[in-house]
């Protein structure tokens, strides 16, 4: 029986001497993770990433047999149906990219809660509204590619809202549609975004973030912060946090592995420009809470005044919240701390009765 | 169809015994699996003279007798309550075949209760040999009721053909043991025993994660490691006895693994490939988890990753189940009796004397006004009474054949599968499940369809109700 470590430690060794890993461990090694009561939230953003992951590998193996224009329905039709584990693929794909915004929105939140804004960690904030804002943009750009009637009407509908704004539907109808309607070009455009000017966008942007990180590592919850530095628990990251961390990866592509098999992604019938557009339409639910926040305004101002205010006050709430570092900046709690926090529970909770409103809203 | 149907809005009757069975499976096969840990944890503490492990064994069992004690047996009661109602034919015929069985499983029931009842009392009040032994004797009783449900159980995929045989003659009696120890007996006892014995380790971990690891690491990690290490012979036997639990389904029954989901829009997602991916997934991960959460880190192991490993063998049990349910399609008894209640052998005469020739649930008056409908042939249909008969016919073939699997507007539900289907076409899908060939799409999965032409005319009419409602 061969002695594995002495190999390992042989490789190590061999690769160690040219590339001069050593202090890159040490430097991990040395690296803690703090351990208190709300620890469990640092493992959203790795969760994030690593679905990340699995979107890019199986987004790679649906490219190779997707085909955009005039066959995309032919061929995600073929991709469920007939070629073996296409629909596994898919499914993993449709189910993680959903999960993924879902962690990425944990995420922030958490971030939010435990005021990781701010100073020094500003730009790792704005860099993951930048990421979340890219993601959203990901999961529209790729809802339209099968084709299906759901996503053929519900990209419809998308792009008619930011249209309303005056001198912005010439824009939509000769950059982002290429015409008057949702064609098999807008197609085509909408799957370039999707796997090369996004991923382009994403993957230095991801970098950075990931960079912050190392840099300014996990920040402490204003509660931990207040204790005394000898008080304080943590832990290495190398590798009881990278084991745990690894660990939670595992269940996450587990639950996204069972969503797969017992709750296999759907392909619609084809989308029919000529035929009206289906009962109870709707966007995908990361974009519900905008919707829905359209619709209830639109009850109080009907007509474009009602739709413009609409995107007027969801562009100041989103224009307040990347702004929040920069007007919060009491690190030991205080009074417009607390304020802020309310603001954040406010958010949250306009966002999740948004959206579940607007699932009953359907008509 | 002798019984009433159970009719359960949405979820419907199976996804109840489903629901109810899905933590009872769990809780059961722990209270096996912990009834071997408990006395077996509580000797080693005793030989070492630790105090604090044997302080911890007490704490796990109480854990252990609140949750099995209530939790299981409640469960149990509710499998008991749902099957009952959900499948009575085939509950009843569970019930005659294997009366001894039962009258057995519910006397070890009541020993296996009393005696954890007496462990838990007797912590501190009898000698440690004694209680040792009290342990053992409950770990043994329950383990026997494994014994005897597992025959019972396999039974439904596997009766045997020596069963086969004499089903159905009043002879079944005398070929008891064969029924009993049936081909899959002696593979799922072995895969049953090895899940107790993963969940004895993994349900220790729930309480050795409360231990505060800074006052006591010592305990903590000796525990923790001790507990993970129950998870090994289960994950190193678990493929074999797999492989030997397939080996003895029919080949006409593990077919069914291979098969896609074309007819119900899944593509060519066979049942393997679903088993491979969640079953294999899950119990990979639970072993890694257990490994880097608890063996490799025991002061950092926290009742939330505790519970996470619970929720990974849940998933994995679940996982498991699923396949061996699937397994019987469309079977509740395989080559016995399908899932709706009908035997095979009553196939032929329920296509020629009537589906519900034998039913209680027709008024005599209906019979005499249906019997004079098909004596009229195709002129029937101009009667007056054509259309409200026929539809309170179809809507009786319906209960009968269709309800016990299928809900109006829920789980697998008959308004979303029949929608946009026109008179012809249900008339089509009808005689593609009456005539039931090996080539058609449903052969595997869904009984047949039995009943004289005029039944299921009755029925295709019924189902164009469902198809397209009247607005």
């Amino acid at each position: 029986m061969p002695d594995l470590k002495k190999i390992g430690q042989a490789v190590y060794g061999w690769v160690n001497e040219r590339l001069d890993l050593d202090p890159v461990i040490e430097h991990a090694r040395a690296k803690t993770v703090p351990v208190h009561k709300h620890t469990f939230w640092y493992y959203w953003g790795g969760i994030s990433l690593c679905l990340f992951l699995v979107q890019v590998v199986t987004g790679i193996l649906l490219m190779i047999y997707y085909r955009p224009g005039p066959d995309a329905y032919a061929s995600v039709r073929e991709i469920t149906y007939e070629i073996h584990f296409g629909w596994l693929i898919r499914s993993l794909h449709a189910w993680s990219a959903n999960l993924m915004v879902a962690a990425v929105l944990v995420h922030m939140f958490s971030v939010f809660f435990m005021k990781a804004y701010q100073k020094p960690r500003e730009f790792g904030w704005w860099t993951g509204l930048g990421l979340l804002a890219l993601c959203m943009v990901f999961g529209f750009s790729g809802y339209l590619l099968p084709m299906d009637e759901l996503s053929f009407f519900a990209t419809k509908v998308g792009l008619s809202i930011p249209g309303i704004i005056p001198g912005v539907e010439p824009i939509i109808s000769k950059i982002v549609r290429a015409g008057p309607e949702v064609n098999e070009f807008t197609l085509q455009r909408f799957f370039t975004l999707h796997v090369v000017v996004l991923p382009l966008l994403f993957i230095p942007l991801l970098a950075f973030h990931l960079f912050l990180i190392q840099k300014h590592g996990n920040a402490l919850p204003p509660a931990e912060r207040l204790k005394p530095a000898a008080g304080r628990k943590t832990i290495p990251f190398f590798p009881n946090f990278m084991l745990k961390d690894l660990a939670v990866w595992l269940i996450a592509i587990n639950v996204l592995a069972l969503l797969a098999a017992f709750y296999p992604w759907q392909l619609g019938p084809q989308a029919d420009p000529i035929k009206p557009a289906p009962i109870g339409i709707h966007p995908e639910w990361y974009f519900m809470s905008q919707f829905e926040l359209l619709k209830v305004v639109g009850r109080f101002l009907p007509g474009v005044s009602g739709e413009v205010a609409g995107i007027g006050l969801f562009t100041i709430g989103m224009v307040l919240w990347a702004l929040v570092p920069l007007f919060d900046l009491e690190t030991t709690g205080g009074r417009r701390g607390r304020a802020i926090t309310y603001f954040g529970l406010f958010m949250l909770a306009g966002l999740v009765a948004l959206t579940i409103f607007g699932y009953f809203d359907l008509k | 169809m002798n019984y009433p149907v159970w009719e359960v809005p949405i979820i419907g009757s199976q996804l109840v015994i489903a629901i109810i069975a899905i933590f009872h499976v769990l809780i059961s096969h722990f209270a096996i699996g912990g009834g071997l840990y408990l006395p077996y944890a509580e000797m080693l503490a005793a030989r070492r003279g630790d105090r604090e492990w044997r302080a911890v064994i007490k704490k796990h069992s109480k854990f252990f007798l609140i949750l099995t004690g209530v939790f299981g047996t409640v469960t149990g009661v509710g499998i008991w309550f749902s099957i009952g109602l959900a499948n009575p034919e085939a509950t009843s015929t569970l019930i005659h075949y294997f009366v001894f069985a039962w009258a057995m499983e519910w006397v070890i029931f009541l020993v296996e209760l009393t005696t954890i009842a007496i462990y838990y009392y007797t912590w501190d009040r009898v000698s440690d040999a004694l209680h040792i032994a009290i342990g053992w004797l409950y770990g043994i009783v329950a383990w026997l009721t494994l014994v005897l449900i597992n025959g019972i159980l396999c039974f439904m995929l596997t009766p045997g053909t020596t069963w086969l045989a004499v089903a159905g003659s009043g002879q079944e009696i005398h070929v008891f043991w064969h029924a009993f120890f049936n081909p899959t007996y002696w593979p799922s006892l072995l895969i049953r025993t090895l899940i107790c014995i993963c969940l004895g380790g993994v349900f220790a971990l729930v309480t050795a994660s409360r231990i505060d690891g800074a006052a006591q690491p010592r305990l903590k990690t000796d525990l923790i490691r001790w507990s993970a290490r129950w998870l090994v012979p289960t994950f190193i036997l678990l493929p074999f006895a797999g492989a030997w639990y397939l080996w003895q389904v029919p080949a006409v029954q593990r077919h069914i693994l291979e098969l896609g989901f074309s007819t119900i829009g899944q593509g060519v997602f066979s049942v393997v490939t679903r088993m491979s991916l969640t079953l294999v997934l899950s119990v990979a991960t639970l072993l890694v988890i257990v490994y880097l959460l608890a063996y490799r880190n025991p002061l950092d192991f926290k009742l939330g990753a505790a519970i996470t490993i619970v929720v990974l063998a849940q998933a994995a049990i679940m996982s498991t189940e699923m396949v061996r349910e699937m397994l019987r399609k469309p079977f509740v008894i395989t080559q016995h009796m399908f899932s709706n209640g009908v035997r095979l052998r009553e196939v032929a005469a329920d296509n020629t004397a009537g589906y519900l020739a034998r039913s209680p649930w027709v008024r005599a008056a209906e019979r005499t006004a249906w019997a004079a409908l098909d004596a009229q042939g195709t002129a029937a249909t101009n009667a007056p009474d054509y259309k409200p008969q026929m539809l309170a016919r179809g809507e009786l073939m319906f209960r009968g054949q269709c309800m016990a699997c299928h809900t109006m507007n829920g789980y697998r539900a008959m308004r979303t599968l029949l929608a946009g289907r026109d008179h012809a076409g249900l008339g089509n899908l009808l005689k593609l499940l009456h005539e039931n060939k090996d080539d058609s799409p449903y052969h595997a999965f869904m009984p047949p369809l039995v009943g004289t032409t005029n039944e299921i005319a009755a029925l295709n009419l019924y189902l164009d109700t469902l198809a397209a409602p009247a607005k």
